[in-house]
């Protein structure tokens, strides 16, 4: 347990620098915000003076070693564009995406993961087919789309649901329902080809000769089996889902992080979006990590020392 | 089939060379599933119409006319024989978009696909072949590429270099690398202490000739797989892109751009957002159809990991 | 797992039953919509449209500039010249920050040294160079002088020298004051949840009329569709950014009006500098090939105004004898053929993608060049690179904006003069006449010289001359809201509307 633990500890170590490694020079390749922080009649005089304050003359790899030695002691620099502490404007946001992420990840397994049982038992029929053709609709649907339908539909024509923004419940439902339709069909899809393969294994269908009840059977031993894959996947997507919903958090109007970071990229907002991509990658590696402790948890027989 | 015919059939099967009979395996495979075939026939025609379209619809998708903006389609009052689906905000064509749509979603898609599985196939192959400290490293990056935020690398790669069909498809293939360098990487673990691969090796092969001749063959079909269904989400993504304005850049008419355009007008002009959105729902769909069924025909093993 | 499930699923039940539709709102309260979150609440680092229009319910300033580009007062009582380069200048008695602090002539000098102190970097700094001291005389009466006469000075101070109270600025920090600044103006900031909303409300010992309505809530959607959509259901009162061509949908809605105000100077600048478009000629016939009336019609609903030269027809100082160049592509093709392109030549035509209605306007535009041999190749860019691109005269045609300022200093200068922006066009007499038009005092004189400058590059035509977009506001019928021409959302000028 203590080796399998160091090596995670390793692994998360060279993830994040790696990863602030890239968005670090990569958004620097791009050129400095200076121009973009004056005016358009500010003087060429007054461009070399902001640019030598902020640091953008030194060398690319000594402006890294002050990012990352500030970085450590938990200093991600002020925002250049909204003036306060990265770091501030980053933990403002992040209760809005966990809410939006948690909302749709949830509401995907509530709804996909019985459809995808079903149309594994029924394997062939009516049920099965339409489910899963309407899974795939529901992958070939871009989310801005489906956003602004849902708009056009509930808000201005039926009037049940406010267009936008965050605060009630109410402003919940549309964003998270939008983003959880494509997750859904993934969900759903993947439950259904685990469960497949999972209900033809033997003990199964030793379970079944011993006179077990048949939802007895699904329910607790096939299930069980299932979930392994389906917590996998869920965990990488709930990772990737946190910055990853921009589109749907543009068209609601959503103040969360992905919004954040793509005006930061927009802006040449440095401090922010390094310190935004190093937030994301720590939750992704700790969201993974959850997920491999939940293995051990769900499946006993898996070591934690595999080999690599 | 006749039997006589069946049996001619699996006789001339057999003559074929390996990879041959492989495609020919997979195809009688493909066809024994409903869904899949459909899928596959739907695609044919998608691709066909996208080739050929210019022989019978010759209409230019670019060509203006302010004075006939929002024409409806043919079967709505005011709407134009000239114009079947009708015109856009700026009095263009959309049947002659959507026709011609279809060529550069359907480029942007697959090159993309393709380039992704370029790279992801030499660097899965070294990295699975070789290993030691080169599959470490290259394995090392791909955990640092998984757990970085795609759409932002994306956003920030094509805001960096500026939006052309070009920059969009190398974003787009790059990104994708991981998945196929893993898949990769696992199958050629497996196959490099298999017989063949060791007689060959003892035989004094080198290297180069044991994964091109040897290796990589036997590794190429879950690439088909993965690729196909990638294809479909690359195709979704490039019609994000456009909503966020980085996508394929004007006026080139991409399905994507001509929803994100549409989407102003969807109270007055619905046909702008449905006919786009339904083109690209049916290519999904009948990619995905034929993906799910390829996977099945080609290896059952993939089945857990689609998208 | 069924225990778990058990609570989900009456929370998700719950959720579900507490989604009742919060429209309901105080008759007292007005809900204004942006298309964007101000960066900041202190006026002097942002010069941003969507911060300033916030902050300007918060600030005040010295004057009050009007339409037509001249001042009234505001915190300023009155003012005199001492000579050309002086002005004295009293403020009012009665006007306090919110906190309590009086605003006299210290206050005055503070936030003037402020604004200059190159620690806050205010991006308005520039446009205030021309002051050069300020002299406090007595509790309420100040002198600031120019080093030249700088004839729009007072409604450049109007703008953007907004007086800051020295006390609680100091007491809190540059950065703190960023967040929660206490100003003179009409509203006080109650507080602003990040993301979500900042809600202000009436100064109750505000100098001025006291605002109809109590409380202002700014909310910023991103979404045109979505920033649309709020309106016709009764969620916001008043929405920023709205394109002309949805006009018909938000009327048919019968739940609001569009303002007609606010306009964006829309142009095509030309790089002048290298060929096909150092020769006049050449420009002067893109700007004959362009069917403006009909993209007026098609994309504006007919509501543009067509531009003949670079001073907006709004603005003193434009030559009303010009009219714009008609629409002659045989005229057009003519010159290019004089001008040795009779096989017309590429181009590219590079825009930001963050303007509104841009991509619209640049297919038109390429389309109509495409008629007389121009074939140009769009490139959309985002606003950093954009931006960077201009700058490092990279770009060959290119659009960009100016709001249609009612003072012609504020861009024919910036734009033109080639001490402020040497990229695209150089023309001596252009430079001397802008020079002149600051220090000439008298308003006629004045206008001379601008009229001059406008003749000039209207046969010069370093710009493809396009349009003033009426850039609307949305209002719901019950509000009564003008808008005004500066954009800016001044919420003590709404109202609700007489029955």
């Amino acid at each position: 347990m203590f080796r399998y633990l160091l090596k995670r500890l390793w692994h998360t170590v060279y993830v994040v620098i790696g990863i602030s490694a890239i968005s670090f020079f990569f958004i620097h390749l791009s050129g400095d915000p200076v121009m973009l922080m004056l005016p358009g009649d500010a003087s060429m005089q007054e461009v070399e003076h902001l640019r030598q304050k902020l640091g953008f003359n030194d060398p690319l790899y000594v402006q890294y070693w002050r990012f990352i030695s500030k970085a450590v002691r938990g200093d991600f620099g002020e925002s250049l564009y909204y003036h306060v502490p990265a770091m501030e404007l980053i933990l403002e946001r992040l209760p809005a995406s966990l809410e939006l992420s948690f909302a749709a990840m949830f509401l995907a397994l509530l709804v996909a993961v019985p459809i995808g049982i079903i149309s594994a038992v029924y394997r062939g029929s009516a049920l099965d087919m339409g489910s899963m053709l309407a899974a795939l609709f529901g992958l070939s649907m871009p989310h801005f789309w489906l956003g602004i339908m849902f708009i056009m539909i509930f808000s201005v024509k039926l009037g049940w649901l406010p267009t936008s923004g965050r605060g009630t419940p109410a402003q919940l439902i549309m964003p998270a329902v939008a983003l959880a339709l494509g997750l859904m069909a993934m969900f759903a899809r993947l439950t259904r080809s685990v469960m497949l393969e999972v209900l033809s294994l033997d003990y199964i269908r030793t379970a079944r000769a011993k006179g077990l009840r048949e939802f007895f059977v699904i329910g607790k031993h096939a299930l069980k089996n299932a979930l392994i894959p389906l917590v996998t996947v869920a965990g990488m997507q709930f990772g990737l889902l946190i910055g990853g919903t921009v589109i749907i958090e543009t068209v609601f109007a959503w103040p969360g992080v992905g919004r954040l970071v793509v005006q930061a990229i927009f802006n040449r907002d440095y401090p922010l979006v390094q310190s935004i991509v190093l937030i994301l990658a720590l939750i992704f590696v700790a969201v993974n990590l959850l997920v491999d402790i939940l293995y051990i948890y769900l499946d006993p027989r898996i070591s934690y020392l595999e080999d690599e | 089939m006749t039997p006589n015919a069946s049996s001619l059939y699996q006789y001339s099967v057999e003559r074929l060379g390996p990879p041959l009979r492989l495609m020919a395996d997979t195809i009688q495979e493909v066809a024994r599933r409903s869904s899949a075939l459909w899928g596959g026939i739907m695609l044919c025609i998608i691709f066909s119409t996208s080739l050929l379209f210019p022989l019978f619809y010759e209409v230019d998708p670019l060509a203006q006319d302010l004075l006939a903006r929002f024409l409806p389609p043919v079967w709505l009052e005011g709407g134009s024989r000239s114009h079947l689906l009708g015109t856009d905000n700026l009095g263009r064509d959309v049947l002659a978009r959507i026709l011609y749509g279809s060529r550069i979603s359907l480029s942007v898609g697959f090159s993309a696909v393709l380039l992704g599985e370029f790279v992801g196939i030499i660097l899965g192959l070294v990295s699975g072949y070789y290993g030691g400290k080169l599959d470490s490293l290259i394995m090392r990056t791909a955990d640092i590429f998984m757990a970085y935020p795609f759409m932002l690398l994306t956003i920030s790669v094509i805001a960096v270099l500026g939006n052309s069909m070009f920059n969009l498809i190398l974003v787009l293939g790059i990104s994708d690398w991981v998945i196929y360098a893993r898949t990769i990487r696992g199958s050629v673990l497996s196959l490099k202490e298999k017989e063949f691969v060791e007689a060959a090796r003892a035989a004094g092969t080198r290297n180069l000739p044991i994964i091109t001749r040897h290796i990589l063959p036997n590794v190429i079909s879950p690439l088909l797989v993965l690729g196909t269904l990638r294809v479909a989400n690359i195709i979704i993504w490039e019609s994000g892109l456009s909503f966020l304005g980085m996508g394929v850049p004007p006026p080139a008419p991409s399905w994507g751009r001509m929803l994100a355009d549409g989407r102003l007008y969807i109270s007055d002009a619905w046909w702008l957002v449905t006919l786009p959105g339904l083109a690209i729902m049916l290519t999904i769909l009948s990619i995905n159809l034929l993906g799910d069924g390829l996977r099945d025909a080609l290896d059952p093993r993939l089945r857990n990991v689609s998208n | 797992m069924k225990r778990w499930i058990a609570p989900l699923l009456a929370l998700t039940l719950l959720t579900v039953f507490f989604a009742v539709p919060a429209f309901a709102r105080d008759a007292d309260t007005l809900v204004v919509v942006q298309e964007a979150e101000p960066v900041g609440l202190d006026l002097m680092r942002s010069s941003i449209q969507t911060t300033m229009s916030v902050c300007y319910n918060l600030h005040d300033t010295l004057f009050s500039p009007q339409e037509d580009a001249t001042v009234k007062p505001a915190l300023a009582e009155k003012w005199e010249k001492v000579d050309d380069l002086t002005w004295k200048i009293t403020l009012r008695k009665d006007a306090t920050f919110h906190n309590g602090e009086p605003v006299n002539a210290a206050a005055v000098k503070f936030s003037f040294d402020r604004i200059m102190d190159p620690a806050i970097d205010s991006p308005h700094k520039g446009k205030l160079t021309p002051f050069k001291d300020l002299k406090v005389i007595d509790d309420h009466t100040f002198t600031i002088a120019t080093a030249e006469p700088y004839a729009p000075g007072l409604y450049i101070l109007g703008y953007y020298l907004p007086i800051v109270p020295p006390g609680y600025v100091k007491q809190v920090g540059d950065a703190e004051y960023n967040t929660k600044p206490v100003g003179s103006g009409p509203y006080k900031l109650v507080k602003w949840v990040k993301g979500e909303e900042i809600v202000i409300e009436a100064y109750d010992k505000y100098y001025g009329p006291k605002p109809a309505y109590k409380k202002v809530i700014f909310k910023a959607i991103p979404e045109e569709a979505a920033r649309v959509a709020a309106l016709t259901t009764g969620e916001a009162d008043v929405v920023g950014a709205i394109p002309v061509n949805q006009r018909k949908k938000i009327e048919e809605s019968g739940k609001a009006y569009l303002t007609p105000q606010m306009g964006a100077m829309n142009y095509l600048g030309l790089n002048t500098y290298e060929p096909p478009f150092k020769d006049v000629r050449v420009r002067q016939a893109v700007n004959y090939a362009l069917n403006r009336e009909l993209i007026n019609k098609a994309l504006f609903d007919g509501k543009a105004i067509l531009c003949a030269g670079p001073i907006s027809p709004r603005t003193f100082g434009h030559d009303p004898n010009l009219k714009p160049y008609p629409y002659d592509p045989e005229k057009a093709k003519k010159l290019l053929a004089e001008a040795g392109y009779d096989k017309g030549f590429e181009a590219k035509l590079t825009y930001g993608t963050y303007m509104s209605q841009i991509q619209e306007q640049a297919e038109a535009i390429a389309a109509d060049l495409a008629k007389v041999g121009i074939k140009v190749t769009l490139e959309p860019l985002e606003r950093a690179v954009m931006w960077e691109n201009y700058k490092g005269k990279k770009l060959q045609m290119f659009i960009y904006w100016w709001d249609d300022a009612p003072e012609p200093d504020r861009y024919v200068y910036s734009l033109f003069n080639s001490k402020s922006r040497d990229y695209y066009y150089k023309n001596p007499k252009v430079d001397e006449l802008l020079d002149k038009g600051r220090t000439v005092l008298d308003r006629e004189k004045r206008a001379q010289v601008y009229e001059e400058v406008d003749r000039i590059l209207y046969n010069d035509a370093p710009w493809l001359y396009l349009y003033v977009v009426p850039e609307v506001f949305g209002v719901a019928n019950n509000v009564d809201y003008q808008g005004r021409r500066d954009g800016f959302l001044m919420m003590v000028y709404a109202k609700p509307k007489a029955k």
